[in-house]
């Protein structure tokens, strides 16, 4: 069967934009030259016919009668109005002619010989031949090929009348500037007033206002994601029947100022960010240090920072609020997400697996910031342009090259401003003292001459990590047989003489000048170390893992004379008689290969060399003795680095030679610099070790996931992916935004000097630019959703074509203006909006609204709510009695960590359900990818892999199983029980306190025997499980 | 927020599904849209709705995690048991994922020919034989990721990031469930631990959280999380549970019948019934008592538990997939729609996994030896119970592994060409389709191999589904099983 996208993707991918440039460059104006050049598929309106236009109506009607009939009954199945295959059409102009997602012009006017799609549909022997194969059209008849022909030699004219004009994708709704705010509007008074027209348009009005109890109780979980406690809901009720209005402002601001406050909205943002704590992927690896960026998430929402700031600080904070800890911090956005650990790890830059990981890494950075601050779907056009919206690949690896210096890392900075500031002071201090210092000593240094030059020699060698030198004696070590090929497989090992507890293994590298190898002569690239009682090794052996992955998984560095220890531990319960080195990629000697080594020590748990003087045997062994043979290995002689000089001593001979020329008051001057940057220095030693957060970041690392450190934080350069393929680089572009939206620059100006984060910055000041039209309507929106449900625009990721239209347009803009324009608090949409008579009105169904509005779009009700995982979870803490509000700091465990030297498994069922370290509040639990929490995963809790925008609410058998039977609510049952029955003596007074605590209101009085009976019987523990399972206690009215 | 999909469950038995289904076939499509409210844990009645009649009915994914040696297994090279040991020469640069690249190694195991096909098996899945002839073999599948965790997530939901569905869960979503005491889709994980990515191979990902992968461990006390309550609730009896379940009826319709028009409330208040239901019919579904001696002792469980000894061997590899198989077969006659079977954990050491860069005959001896029992006793079980023709199996791993050695006993990942074999529900038998090359190194013919796409569209074609017309909005996309691409592969089908 013809595979069509095969069959396009097979073609010869010469470079597209060059090609059409050149074939087309004589007849386009610049500006649909331009267009083509960025290959946009959508119409080009400034095309009209400038080519056609002084053709013939003859022509004209040829193409009528001739031309457009083929196109229709041949064509239109695959590439017609409804369905264009690789994006290609033949109803319309432009795209017909300029082609779709990639490949050569389909249509060339005045060459149909160089037209692929008169080859196309000719060539019958060919697979690729047009209609496919394997369909149910008809191939073209020779009259109709040559008809094609005759067209397109004749200049291909398609006139006007025959072309589909499709909707100018650029008048969508949310890429339109925000309109001017209408005055005549009360602001308090604006929801209502939207919402209204639009009711009455229907035919429909408001529900009725809510009663005051529902009300509050409302608020309490939209605002604080807490239920309220009876007594809050008794005060509000009765504050209320006096002064609605003002009882309503008090509760309001009670709430938003409430730290509980920031730990409810911050979640809805970490939804959206897809925060966790772990890698994710393979071998999903802990980040205990990315925890710094959640808090910052909470005290932005409490502290109501503005929008703009917000979103600035999270791009590029560390340039935008340089020295605070808020600057840093909130880089954790940009590695919120998930990591490839082995992607990196283990495979260079170099390699396409390498870079297919690294490209999906900033996929994933470019996609949530566009997609949390612009609602835009920018990764759509990875491959090719975005077949909904006009974005264009170059757009997206624009913003590619915005991120492409960082890596995901751990930053370092100090929490503690004091101490931040303080040390940057110190730093400056020190360099300010140590330039005054060098300013008299420079005069000074060709005075000294000779001498003075040879000590700093002397001294830097002293410095010097690691000096080599020949053997002590005339035992070099042991040298294995001579292999032709470096993956012959060589093993030595030693016998301990018996069973023997292995604390850990050291190999002792050989030296041997031979070929000028010298030191680390003959040490293995890619090796393993293995204990047994076997001396086959066929049985019971243990591996050493700690370092596995680095001797065996990878090639191992030579670190010439530095003795190699593989760090086991004695809980790894490694013994075993026998300890064996195997190489499985020899070291290179000349042209061919082995394995020496001087001297393996295995040591016990008392810290002592077992080996020592122990029997050895290998696979196989040159055995020339005295300087290779196997007694060698455990005879205690290994070649050392030479002993250094005291630097202490040459440093001081080197003070002493400078002070010679100096007069005294230089003499003074300096020994005062001198003691004052050791002050300096003494001070900084003192300083607090610094705070981590895992953030985007300069990565300054080694081996295969080296990162940019190692020059200078300079980006990578990013080139247009040919179909999103990392083998298939185009040009290269440079950092930008999207082009489409005309109210800034899209490709960033950058001076040449410009830092990485220039880069950063830039596109932090596009999306908060008051001109953006998506920024603001995208926080709006989203803002809305957790009020009411739902979002003006169901898909709060998505405001553009395929999210839909907003059910409000006018509503939405004029919140978006006012919340841009008075500084972009949400505190004060949040007020704005709990205020409404929209917000307030019942729940409650009707039958008018039912049948005019069934998905209530227009809100002629308020929408009833579904807790969500975290507020089940918190508030079954609260009503138990047992929420712990201490706040921040490193994520709660609520799962026990197996295997976590190579992939930790992370176990939830081996964890205590009822450890008081869990019952702080969800927002502080530790979110692992890979292993989700099963209980919250069941309750619909946002995917950390995902960027949720909205969770999804589900109803299942397994659902309400851990509802019932999970060890937490069991557990929680047992400590609401004990809580109201440490509040009341008597049974019936324990319902009925039970009841207002997990539902806000007592039982009625049918339901309150049925349920003083149900304890009586079960015990009250049981009975608190009920409630806490009740649709009453999971709803919110 | 009721939508027409609540609307339609409420009205409760099956004819509620079968209105349902019949009104996603007049829209031509198994579509929704992002957000749609979700409570349709619908028995969809079978064939109406679905774009073109089914053949099959349910799937079983055989997963190896690690990478399976097509080469050791499944596909025969005669040049490299000739050039064994010789420099390997693949005529073009290699990158390899750990550079281990040593001389050409034949297939660890012998190779026989068996069944009417006559096709080639290594004798360490030698119990495979005996089904051959029903067992159509694709040698010429390609990755586009050497890396474990990025191929694993393509095989298991069609994508490398995490973050979409599994192909389980689209198949519950898209078909639902044919008996909702039962979840429509199974996970049994391998004994010792998951794969490569955890539970996002079997996430349901933006598809509403009922169509995730349910795990299950059988034989265990606590087979599924939370069946049972947790030890922490002593104080719950099977007198209370049954008063608890009337008394939270009464209140839960009660609050309803005060709060019309909202379909979520009925729909939580039949989860609860279900979840009763279901802490019968799982325990029941896993108890192999009834069965008799001699399925017992065809999928190598006459034995029962044993101490196994430390060292991996074929005797409790060969238990423990016999133990999934079986109770595989015992939850697709039950009306499961899918179940997913891993053999192999994550990469961790001593080596549990199909990831054998050190020895081949050490880890893929025993793991393939208890692999081929247990496959060869389900297809066999199936067949006799007239299950195979509506039951499609799929054998698969993320990659093959190279035909060069690594350190002297190991094989480099290879995703440059690995086998996956398909069997039942509809797909012809004693079949080879696509070839590897004479190394087993990339497919025969470079311009067609075959991708995940092409086996999903097929699975889903079998199950009466177009690929390209069950979607899902998600960020802007209609998303897809087989994202862009995927061939129907006619080829392969009876």
């Amino acid at each position: 069967m013809l595979n069509k996208s095969r069959y396009l993707n097979s073609r010869p991918r010469i470079n597209s934009r060059t090609h059409v440039a050149n074939s087309c460059a004589w007849m386009l104006s610049e500006a649909t030259k331009l267009l083509l050049l960025s290959l946009l598929i959508w119409p080009v309106f400034e095309f009209q016919a400038i080519c056609f236009a002084d053709d013939s109506a003859g022509e004209e009607a040829f193409f009528q009668e001739r031309i457009r009939p083929i196109f229709e009954t041949k064509c239109y199945a695959c590439h017609g109005p409804k369905i264009q295959k690789s994006g290609y059409r033949l109803d319309v102009r432009e795209i017909a002619m300029a082609g779709g997602d990639q490949g050569e012009p389909p249509i060339v006017p005045g060459k149909s010989a160089a037209s692929q799609l008169l080859k196309f549909v000719s060539d019958a022997n060919s697979d690729l031949v047009m209609p496919p194969k394997d369909s149910n059209l008809p191939r073209l008849t020779a009259e109709e090929i040559s008809s094609l022909q005759r067209w397109m030699d004749a200049g291909a004219l398609w006139p006007d009348s025959a072309n589909k004009k499709l909707d100018d994708p650029l008048k969508w709704w949310s890429f339109q500037p925000l309109p001017k705010l209408e005055p005549a509007i009360e602001r308090s008074q604006a929801i209502d007033h939207f919402v209204n027209i639009q009711l009455a348009g229907k035919g429909l009005t408001k529900s009725q206002p809510v009663d005051s109890r529902t009300l509050a109780r409302r608020l309490y979980f939209d605002l604080i994601g807490l239920p309220p406690k009876p007594e809050e809901l008794d005060d509000f009720e009765r504050e209320s029947s006096v002064d609605a209005e003002g009882a309503l402002n008090q509760l309001v601001e009670q709430l938003l100022a409430s730290p509980r406050y920031g730990e409810r909205w911050a979640r809805h943002w970490l939804d959206v960010v897809h925060y966790g704590d772990t890698h994710g992927y393979d071998k999903d690896k802990q980040r205990p240090n990315a925890w710094p960026y959640r808090d910052y998430v909470i005290r932005a929402f409490n502290e109501d920072k503005p929008y703009a700031q917000f979103v600035e600080e999270q791009i590029a904070g560390d340039v935008v609020r340089p020295g605070t800890s808020d600057g840093i911090e909130a880089l954790g956005f940009i590695a919120a997400g998930p990591w490839d650990f082995i992607g990196h790890a283990e495979v260079p830059e170099t390699k396409t697996d390498g870079k297919i990981a690294r490209h999906l890494d900033r996929d994933d950075m470019v996609s949530n910031t566009i997609g949390t601050f612009c609602s835009a779907t920018v990764h759509c056009a990875q491959c090719h342009q975005h077949k909904f919206d006009p974005i264009s690949q170059e757009d997206y690896y624009s913003l590619h090259a915005v991120f492409s210096a960082l890596d995901r890392t751990d930053r370092k900075y100090y929490r503690d401003e004091t101490v931040q500031r303080r040390i940057l002071e110190l730093e400056r201090l020190k360099s300010e003292t140590s330039h005054s210092l060098r300013q008299i000593e420079e005069p000074l240094i060709p005075l000294a001459g000779e001498e003075y030059t040879s000590l700093t020699k002397r001294i830097e060698k002293a410095s010097a990590p690691s000096e080599e030198k020949s053997n002590p004696g005339p035992e070099f070590g042991y040298h294995s047989a001579i292999a032709s090929t470096q993956d012959q497989e060589k093993w030595v090992q030693v016998d301990l003489g018996e069973r023997t507890e292995i604390q850990r293994v050291t190999l002792l590298p050989c030296y041997d000048d031979f070929n000028a190898i010298g030191a680390g002569f003959g040490f293995p690239i890619r090796f393993k170390i293995e204990a047994s009682d076997d001396p086959e090794f066929k049985t019971g052996v243990k591996l050493f893992w700690r370092k596995h992955d680095v001797t065996f998984m990878a090639d191992f560095k030579n670190n010439g004379l530095q003795p190699f220890t593989t760090n086991s531990a004695k809980d790894d319960g490694i013994a075993g008689r026998y300890v064996r080195v195997t190489a499985s990629k020899l070291a290179t000697r000349k042209e061919d290969y082995i394995l020496a080594l001087s001297e393996l020590q295995v040591f016990d748990s008392a810290d002592k060399n077992i080996a020592l003087g122990r029997s050895v045997t290998a696979l196989d062994s040159i055995e020339a003795a005295p300087r290779w043979q196997k007694t060698n290995l455990t005879d205690g002689i290994a070649p050392t680095a030479t002993s250094k000089e005291d630097k202490a001593q040459l440093v001081q001979e080197r003070e002493n030679l400078l002070e010679k020329s100096m007069d005294e008051a230089s003499k003074a001057k300096r020994r005062l610099l001198m003691s004052e940057l050791a002050g300096l220095s003494a001070e900084l030693k003192q300083m607090p070790a610094p705070n981590v957060v895992y953030a985007g970041g300069i990565h300054q690392g080694s081996g295969a996931f080296g990162g940019t450190g190692a020059v200078g934080g300079k980006p990578r350069p990013i080139f247009l992916l040919a179909r999103g393929q990392v083998t298939q680089p185009g040009r290269e572009v440079t950092p930008g935004a999207l082009s489409f939206l005309a109210f800034q620059r899209s490709r960033f100006e950058l001076q040449p000097e410009a830092g990485e984060g220039q880069r950063r910055v830039l596109l932090a000041k596009w999306i908060t630019d008051p001109a953006n039209p998506l920024t603001w309507r995208s926080i709006v929106n989203r803002v809305w959703q957790y009020h009411f449900g739902r979002g003006f625009v169901d898909s709060p990721n998505d405001l553009g074509h395929n999210g839909g239209l907003p059910s409000h347009p006018e509503l939405l803009d004029w919140l978006a203006t006012d919340f841009r324009d008075r500084g972009g608090s949400i505190k004060d949409l949040h007020r704005l909006i709990v205020k409404s008579a929209t917000y307030r009105q019942s729940s409650e169904s009707n039958t008018t609204g039912e049948t005019l509005d069934s998905n209530n779009t227009l809100l002629w009700r308020q929408n009833r709510r579904r807790l969500e995982a975290e507020a089940i979870r918190d508030s079954v803490l609260a009503v138990s009695g047992k929420l712990d509000i201490s706040m921040g700091g490193p994520g709660w465990q609520d799962f026990v960590i197996e295997h976590p030297e190579h992939s930790p498994h992370y176990e939830y069922g081996l964890a205590d359900p009822d450890d008081p370290k869990t019952w702080r509040r969800s927002v502080y639990r530790f979110i692992v990818r890979s292993q989700t929490q099963p209980w919250m995963t069941s309750l619909d809790c946002a995917d950390p892999s995902m960027r949720v925008d909205k969770r999804n609410e589900s109803l299942s058998a397994i659902q309400a199983l851990a509802l019932l039977n999970n060890g937490f609510m069991l557990s929680q049952s047992k400590h609401f029980a004990a809580r109201v029955e440490k509040e009341y003596t008597d049974i019936p007074s324990q319902v009925e306190r039970a009841c207002r605590l997990a539902l806000g209101v007592g039982p009625s009085e049918s339901d309150r025997e049925q349920m003083i009976q149900f304890a009586r019987t079960n015990g009250m523990s049981y009975l608190c499980r009920v409630l806490l399972n009740l649709n009453a206690f999971t709803f919110v009215d | 927020m009721p939508s027409r999909r609540t609307f339609l469950f409420e009205s409760g038995s099956g004819l509620g599904g079968i209105a349902l289904a019949s009104m996603l076939a007049s829209n031509g499509e198994l579509t929704a849209q992002e957000g749609a409210n979700s409570s349709d844990t619908i028995s969809r009645n079978r064939d109406a709705g679905l774009h073109h009649p089914a053949k099959a009915k349910r799937v079983v994914q055989f997963f190896m995690s690690g990478a399976a040696s097509h080469i050791d297994l499944f596909d025969y090279k005669e040049q490299l048991v000739k050039r064994d040991g010789a420099p390997s020469d693949f005529g073009e640069p290699v990158e390899a994922f750990q550079n281990g690249l040593g001389p050409w190694m034949k297939p660890i195991w012998d190779f026989k020919p068996y069944g009417d096909c006559g096709k080639l098996l290594s004798e360490t899945v030698a119990p495979l034989g005996s089904v051959a002839d029903d067992i159509a073999f694709v040698h010429n599948m390609v990755s586009k990721s050497g890396v474990h965790s990025t191929a694993t997530l393509l095989q298991s939901t069609g994508f490398l990031l995490p973050g979409f569905p599994g192909a389980g869960c689209w198949v519950s979503y898209g078909l639902g469930s044919i008996n909702e005491n039962l979840p429509s889709f199974v996970v049994l994980p391998d004994h010792r631990g998951f794969g490569s990515n955890g539970v996002k191979n079997w996430d349901s990902a933006f598809l509403p959280a009922q169509h995730a992968g349910t795990i299950i461990y059988p034989g265990r006390p606590d087979p599924i999380a939370d069946l049972f309550p947790h030890r922490a609730g002593s104080y719950v009896t099977a007198s209370g549970e049954q008063q608890s379940q009337a008394l939270m009826s009464r209140l839960n319709r009660e609050h309803a019948s005060t709060r019309a028009g909202d379909a979520r409330l009925e729909g939580r208040i039949r989860s609860y019934e279900l979840a009763a239901k279901m802490q019968l019919a799982a325990p029941e579904a896993l108890d192999f008592a009834s069965e008799s001696e001699h399925a017992m002792r065809l999928y190598g469980l006459e034995r029962g538990a044993q101490d196994w000894g430390k060292e991996i061997n074929s005797d409790e590899e060969t238990f423990h997939f016999g133990q999934k198989c079986l109770a595989a077969r015992r939850l697709l006659e039950r009306g499961v729609r899918f179940v997913q079977i891993w053999s192999g954990n994550d990469n961790g050491f001593p080596r549990r996994n199909w990831d054998s860069h050190e020895d081949v005959r050490r880890d893929h001896g025993p793991l393939a030896m208890g692999m081929a029992r247990g496959c060869a006793a389900f297809i066999q079980d199936l067949k006799q119970r007239g299950m195979l023709e509506d039951t499609l199996i799929l054998w698969t791993t993320e990659f093959g592994r190279m035909p060069s050695s690594q350190g002297g006993k190991g094989r480099d990942h290879n995703p440059f060409v690995f086998t996956n074999w398909l069997c039942g529900g509809g797909i012809k038998g004693g079949v080879t389709h696509g070839e590897s090359d004479a190394w087993g190194y990339k497919p025969l013919d470079r311009d067609n191999p075959t991708q995940v796409y092409d086996i999903h569209a097929t699975i889903l074609h079998q199950l009466g589904i177009d690929h390209t017309k069950l979607t899902y909005r998600n960020n802007g996309i209609d998303r897809r099983l087989t994202d862009v691409h995927g061939r129907v592969l006619h080829e392969l089908i009876a």
